[in-house]
């Protein structure tokens, strides 16, 4: 596939590992905040390729992972209405609530269909009048401007069976939260390059400057991993601490601006809790006023519905860098992928889960080493 | 006709009286042709009779199932017996590549097939809803006899059943069926050793994402189409080159070729190491994944096997297999190795190492 | 929360509040909106997440990258064929051990 299979050359890749390495006088501890890139991280075995040179530490970048305990039981709450037809992308389907996910609430007889599309949930709602249709609108700012055309339509084309369930975030302040934390671990990121195609890199400069750390704008696949590695390792050799954009072919500093436009027409900041990590002031949006009457949470009342985290999920920490998830006291008896209590083991890319089955694999071959051995 | 029913009207009036026979009535409404399907079919009367005779027994027809008795009669020779079921839903009913019939056929086939027995009779129970049309139904039954017919089994008894409209998904179709194993064969995980060759019969993912395009709710155009095969021609063929050197077999359906390769290494306690490079994917299949954010290694299979040989016999297993069409574009994707027993973990294809688990569910497509 | 994928854009729609097309995924289509690409013609490509064009490729830079990374590896290659050389060299009593990194 063009733009993409080139970007998975293994030879290349080998070159540039091999040019961390080589430029790496020490290991340097980098993170990423991005389900994306941490999927591709995981998936292609690219720490393997860098042990010694770079330490990643995968940081909160999945959305559906960080939304709040509480935004799921409200979403629950809606499916289980006989009312509506609640849509939702795939991925949000199992995370736990507090009582069950999403996919339960079907199987108990609940209408919640996946969609592809903000737009496809609006479809729906046109050929289901007679049903209240909500779409849980999930994400950081690169799917901002999706969720944001789906309401504007849903006003602008008079659909008022249409309603969304908001639980978006933004990055930059994820980031500075992470970097004003007193035992942060992280020298160097690598910011999300689709939120940055969407909103350009100037929100990352004041934060590059402020906290002395290089952030470099980076692609998904293996080559643009490595090289926004790598161009990171440069920096942190150099002393320098600039943003600087890997992802070319998709981002430029200003960022998108019909995108930004419609995002800043439709929603606003405010202050968002993050599963796992607590609120981080006004690193989140709403909808704006004028559009409030699209607000699910508002035309259903759902501000009762509270939810505290379980005490003992440590991911809030995990999701910093300041325990391995082996570490935590929970991981692999109490938290587990099948019955996942907090956010990085809810993703197969999560950290934690990440790290049950790759630690398992560790261990065994340490193992197997030590036995070999005797 | 004017006249009315009522024989005292009738009489005095010149016209001859119209007779009404005491014996043989029946109701003047005549058995309507329906376009789909009635509860009245699962009954038992004659509804269900003509579905038997105008739907079923055209395309299964055999002296077997002719006899319409409450069992079939099954004379078999000395040896060893495998037997299996299972039960098929599928949504959507028809999809690019084939029908639900094809896969309770091939499906069933299959797991015979994978144990290393001759599938020779198969049975096939019906629950139908109320409500599905009668063409739909004709398309499903003409897909298993063509299936049926095209790996030699029989369908030797059968049922059907009509549930209300609502409590089914137009069509669950279960097989049972019964092959006969070859003598001085039984493949089996427990008989994998490291260094065995791990061998995929051909391209892999197509038929769990034909599944998924077909739903359109996620307004995917594309080319993939359903492998939905029976598998005992290429299974055949491997015996008959390489004999007993072929360990074991599986086919990678629900789960993919991912969650089968871990099934293997569970049951046979050793570890596997696949490379991904070599893991035959088609272009259409890595499209379409691509778009929903799907792994093919988990994406279900209908017309692919899974072989692990004795490393002396890879070379006339993968010959045996590409000599067929089913298994043109064999490949050898991995080995069993001594290393982390029972897991499986895969060279990727920019040389990393990745730990291929099983997931806790059904793959979503996903956003992030 | 980054799924994006380039495709390319095989159609362009009209009729809807805001522009639209089908774009081309190495095989797989689909409807995309184009609102946020409004520059877009058939036969360019852009990066699509949840059914919209956030972006459109810059086909240039996409070269550009791809070429630096590829001229990083040759180099690798050469500096591990001068060291390859200069071992071999080394057998034969060089005075001083040559490393890369030295422009012949």
């Amino acid at each position: 596939m063009k733009f993409l299979s080139e970007y998975r050359d293994p030879a290349l890749a080998q070159a540039l590992a091999r040019r961390i390495r080589e430029t790496a006088t020490r290991q340097w501890t980098l993170m990423e905040v991005c389900g994306g890139q941490t999927h591709t991280i995981v998936r292609q075995g690219l720490d393997e390729l860098l042990a010694g040179a770079v330490e990643m530490i995968h940081g909160p970048g999945c959305p559906v992972c960080v939304t709040p305990l509480e935004q799921i039981d409200r979403a629950v709450a809606l499916a289980t209405r006989d009312d509506v037809i609640f849509t939702s992308f795939g991925d949000m389907l199992r995370v736990p609530g507090s009582d069950c996910d999403l996919q339960q609430v079907r199987a108990r007889g609940g209408q919640v269909r996946i969609v592809y599309s903000p737009l496809d949930a609006l479809t729906i709602a046109e050929r289901h009048p007679d049903k209240q249709v909500v779409f849980f609108a999930v994400g950081f700012e690169t799917t901002a401007p999706a969720n944001a055309m789906a309401v504007w339509q849903a006003r602008m084309r008079g659909i008022r069976n249409f309603s969304v369930l908001v639980s978006h975030v933004t990055v930059p302040p994820a980031m500075e939260a992470i970097l004003s934390a007193p035992d942060n671990r992280v020298q160097g990121f690598l910011a999300a390059g689709h939120v940055c195609a969407v909103m350009g890199w100037t929100e990352y400069e004041p934060i590059a400057a402020r906290y002395r750390v290089p952030i470099v704008v980076t692609g998904f696949e293996p080559l643009d991993l490595l090289e926004g590695m790598l161009l990171c390792v440069e920096q942190l050799e150099r002393g320098t601490h600039e943003v600087v954009n890997q992802y070319a072919r998709a981002v430029t500093r200003e960022g998108n601006a019909p995108a930004m436009r419609l995002i800043r027409e439709v929603f606003e900041l405010k202050d968002r809790q993050w599963r796992g990590i607590g609120t981080i002031p006004m690193s989140g949006l709403g909808l704006r006023p004028a559009y409030a009457e699209f607000d699910a949470e508002r035309r259903f009342a759902l501000e009762d519905i509270v939810a505290s985290e379980p005490v003992e999920c440590r991911a809030g920490a995990v999701l910093t860098g300041q325990l391995k998830p082996h570490q935590c006291p929970m991981f692999g008896t109490a938290c587990t992928p099948e019955r996942p209590m907090g956010a990085p083991m809810v993703s197969s890319e999560g950290a934690c889960a990440a790290y049950y089955n790759y630690g398992r694999f560790r261990t065994a071959r340490a193992a197997a080493t030590a036995g070999a051995g005797t | 006709m004017s006249a009315t029913l009522d024989p005292v009207a009738g009489a005095g009036s010149g016209a001859p009286a119209p007779t009404i026979a005491s014996t043989g009535l029946t109701c003047p409404v005549p058995v309507a042709t329906h376009a789909h399907v009635v509860l009245g079919h699962g009954s038992g009367g004659k509804l269900s009779a003509r579905l038997f005779a105008e739907r079923f027994w055209p395309r299964f027809g055999n002296p077997i199932l002719g006899q319409q008795a409450d069992a079939a009669l099954l004379e078999v020779a000395a040896g060893t017996l495998a037997m299996s079921t299972d039960t098929f839903v599928v949504r959507p009913l028809e999809f690019p590549g084939g029908n639900i019939g094809d896969l309770a056929v091939n499906g069933t086939v299959n797991d015979l097939a994978m144990m290393g027995a001759e599938p020779r009779w198969l049975t096939c129970g019906f629950v139908l809803e109320e409500g599905l049309p009668l063409e739909v139904l004709d398309r499903v039954l003409e897909a298993m006899a063509a299936a049926a017919r095209a790996t030699g089994v029989t369908i030797v008894a059968g049922d059907t059943k009509v549930v209300e409209r609502g409590k089914g998904d137009g069509i669950f179709i279960n097989t049972t069926g019964i092959g006969m194993r070859r003598a001085g064969w039984a493949p089996a995980p427990d008989r994998i050793r490291p260094g065995d060759v791990v061998i995929a019969s051909g391209p892999i993912g197509r038929h769990g994402t034909a599944i998924l395009a077909a739903r359109d709710d996620l307004g995917l155009v594309t080319t993939v189409t359903s492998d939905t095969a029976a598998l005992w021609p290429l299974v055949d063929a491997l015996h008959g080159a390489c004999g007993d050197a072929v360990r074991a077999l599986r086919d990678p359906t629900r789960g993919g070729v991912a969650s089968t390769t871990n099934e293997l290494a569970k049951s046979s306690g050793v570890g596997f190491r696949l490379d991904e490079a070599s893991v035959p994917v088609p272009p259409d299949v890595t499209a379409a994944c691509e778009m929903l954010g799907l792994d093919p290694m988990y994406v279900a299979n209908e017309g692919v096997l899974v072989a692990v040989v004795a490393p002396e016999a890879a070379a006339a297993a993968l010959a045996a297999l590409r000599s067929h069409p089913l298994g043109a574009q064999a490949a050898r994707i991995g080995a069993a190795i001594a290393d982390h027993p029972g897991m499986v973990t895969m060279r990727t294809h920019v040389g990393g190492t990745r730990v291929v688990d099983m997931l806790p569910g059904d793959q979503l497509p996903r956003i992030c | 929360m980054c799924l994006g994928i380039p495709g390319q854009v095989v159609e362009l729609r009209d009729g809807g509040l805001v522009p639209s097309g089908v774009v081309d995924f190495g095989g797989a289509r689909r409807e995309v909106c184009l609102a946020y690409t409004p520059d877009v013609g058939v036969g360019d490509y852009v990066v699509v997440h949840v059914g919209f064009a956030i972006t459109k490729v810059d086909e240039a830079e996409a070269k550009r990258t791809y070429d630096a990374l590829a001229a990083m590896h040759e180099l690798g290659e050469l500096e591990a064929m001068r060291e390859a050389d200069a071992t071999l060299a080394d057998l034969d009593a060089l005075p001083s051990k040559v490393g890369p990194g030295i422009v012949a």
